[in-house]
């Protein structure tokens, strides 16, 4: 598992460093000080998981990560205290380590992301590699808005919305903001689950509940969850030949 | 730095409250005088008048009992600011009790003869009664001093019930602002995201170095013991508050290393000065965090002090624009407090000749100053 480490603080890397030693398929492929160097290094090193700091200089963690290409890597987040991170980690059960990192708590971080990844790995590395530019079923979006932020495995998404350069993004029971074009998104998604229902949203063809007729040719789709969905004529011919597959 | 000061809220609250008591004032004085008036006016025309035949006798009656109302009415609304003037709202029962007598008595007097005078000796009525004119005169005036002195009875016993539960919510708020004050106290000690950041460091620099891990656990205990003991204190020598902030920025240098550079330009006249206890550090935490942590070049953060006539003035300054960092609003909002709390404590103590001030000051540099008056001038 190659590692990059995120952390502003030389002598929290060198730490972090220490620690990480105690896991030998653990293998730190580079350091980073601030957001503009990881992004270099993340481009430069492809590696499989990130330890990242929260508050950096420049643009914190948070930001980096929102403004990274999803899928989202796996991350361990590492903070010193920050109440509404923790808050944030909580309520979507990220995993994050408080600084000083204790080493039995890194452990289980560890153990978790070992098989997360063993599970996934047998369908998704293949097919990652094939197509790394669709985002597959299980992959992973981040997303934030205020405080709060999520991991989004993409087959949760029930529907995408188009708000100018952002896109409102639906699952469970919430509906934040995706710092990215509806279209953008759509070159992303594979079609074989999603389905672009208008000029505005796209919808799971996973989580459709019911379809019925409407006016002149079109459909209306109800997805669980409550949201309705118009289709044109034109969308609907597109719409019962993909589903008649 | 607030846009409105406690002093305003204050003065404020106080003009309405006397507003509502004017508005009483009037409603009970206006309200007792008519219904007294009412009240005699029903007499005249409910009592069997002895010479039936005359009508015009009743209502020059009710013309002369309107008079003496309304004479009852100046007499007592033009004493009120007489005994305003003379404090007498301030005073305890026991000193009030001859005062009501003495006061009610010349009112009563004055009520009498300009009453009794106007009737019977400008308007020229001719006496009815049967009593002579000193009796009937003597009877009025002891009417008059039971009905004055039951009017200042109401008066006072009205605004003594007023002070004792003022006092009562001056009390209560006082008690509110001690707990307030002793709660800010704590909260102006060393942020937390600091304390877990520097242990951090201090376990990697263990290995690395560890007579400055060693330098730094003194550090940090020197800065923590200040923290928890100075909330108790009201002033502390400058050169304490120095000390300290230079245990803190050591610290903050392990963490930021080349990053943080350090400038002291400390006139060695001020080092005796007193100053409230974590000022300095928080304006120093606050040039940290926005002139080092926010900005991944560092800086510089220079620290001068002054004594003026009268006055200590600090000055810290650090890299960076006033326009605080887009990206980090919860954090913003946080130093705000730190330093409005600080700002706050600075005037409790030294009164409205001190103040503290965040400017910006081209090209890129920020200033906190601090001016703190030579003398404590709170009562």
């Amino acid at each position: 598992m190659k590692a990059l480490l995120i952390d502003d603080e030389r002598l929290a890397r060198n730490e972090l460093r220490r620690l990480l030693a105690a896991f030998p398929d653990i293998v730190i492929a580079g350091e980073a000080a601030n957001a503009k160097q990881a992004r270099e290094q993340l481009a430069a090193l492809q590696p499989d998981l990130l330890f990242l700091d929260v508050q950096m200089p420049g643009q914190t963690g948070m930001e980096l990560l929102e403004s990274l290409e999803p899928p989202a890597p796996e991350v361990i987040f590492t903070t010193a205290y920050d109440e509404f991170a923790v808050k944030a980690f909580e309520l979507n059960a990220l995993d994050y380590l408080l600084k000083p990192v204790d080493p039995a708590r890194l452990a289980a971080a560890v153990d978790k992301l070992r098989a997360k990844l063993n599970g996934a790995a047998g369908e998704s590395a293949a097919e990652k590699s094939a197509a790394r530019d669709r985002l597959a079923a299980e992959d992973k979006v981040f997303v934030r808005e205020g405080d709060r932020c999520w991991f989004v495995e993409v087959k949760s998404i029930r529907l995408l919305e188009s708000e100018g350069n952002y896109t409102r993004v639906h699952f469970e029971n919430a509906q934040p903001q995706l710092f990215r074009s509806l279209n953008a998104m759509e070159e992303r998604l594979d079609p074989k689950y999603f389905f672009r229902a208008n000029r505005r949203q796209i919808i799971n063809l996973s989580w459709i509940d019911k379809i019925e007729p409407w006016f002149s040719g079109g459909l209306l789709v109800h997805l669980k969850g409550g949201a309705k969905v118009e289709l044109s004529r034109r969308q609907a011919q597109d719409f019962r030949e993909k589903m008649s597959l | 730095m607030d846009s409105v000061l406690p002093t305003d809220v204050l003065f404020e609250d106080a003009a309405r409250r006397e507003r509502a008591k004017e508005r009483l004032y009037v409603l009970c004085q206006s309200g007792g005088w008519l219904f007294l008036l009412g009240l005699q006016i029903v007499f005249v025309f409910a009592l069997p008048s002895k010479t039936p035949a005359n009508r015009d006798d009743q209502f020059l009656n009710v013309g002369i009992v309107a008079m003496v109302i309304m004479q009852g009415w100046l007499i007592t609304h033009y004493t009120r600011p007489l005994m305003a003037r003379w404090d007498w709202k301030a005073l305890g029962w026991r000193a009030l009790l001859p005062r009501i007598l003495a006061t009610s008595a010349v009112q009563s007097v004055v009520w009498t003869v300009i009453g009794y005078g106007y009737v019977y000796l400008v308007v020229g009525l001719p006496w009815t009664s049967k009593l002579p004119w000193f009796a009937a005169t003597g009877l009025s005036i002891i009417n008059g001093i039971m009905l004055l002195g039951g009017w200042l009875c109401v008066y006072f016993f009205y605004h003594l019930f007023d002070r004792l539960n003022r006092s009562e919510i001056e009390r209560l708020r006082l008690a509110t602002h001690v707990k307030e004050v002793e709660l800010r106290a704590l909260k102006s000690q060393v942020n937390p995201h600091f304390i877990f950041n520097s242990l951090n460091s201090l376990r990697a620099l263990i290995d690395e170095d560890p007579a400055r891990a060693r330098q730094a656990v003194t550090q940090l205990s020197n800065l923590l013991r200040y923290s928890l003991q100075s909330g108790q204190l009201e002033t502390v020598p400058f050169e304490d508050e120095l000390r300290v902030v230079n245990d803190y920025l050591a610290l903050e240098q392990v963490r930021h290393e080349e990053r943080l550079t350090l400038r002291f330009d400390i006139d060695p006249d001020t080092l005796a000065l007193p100053v409230p206890p974590m000022l300095l550090q928080t304006l120093v935490e606050n040039a940290v965090k926005y002139g080092i942590a926010t900005r991944p070049e560092g800086g510089e953060i220079a620290i001068i002090a002054r004594r003026l006539d009268g006055a200590l003035a600090i000055q810290v300054t650090n890299p960076g624009n006033l326009a605080a960092p887009a990206h980090a609003p919860a954090r913003a909002s946080s130093t705000g407090v730190g330093l409005r709390n600080a700002a706050e404590r600075l005037r409790l103590l030294f009164g409205e000749r001190a103040s503290l001030q965040l400017r910006a000051e081209a090209p890129a540099l920020v200033v906190a100053e601090a001016l703190v008056p030579l003398h404590l001038t709170r009562a």
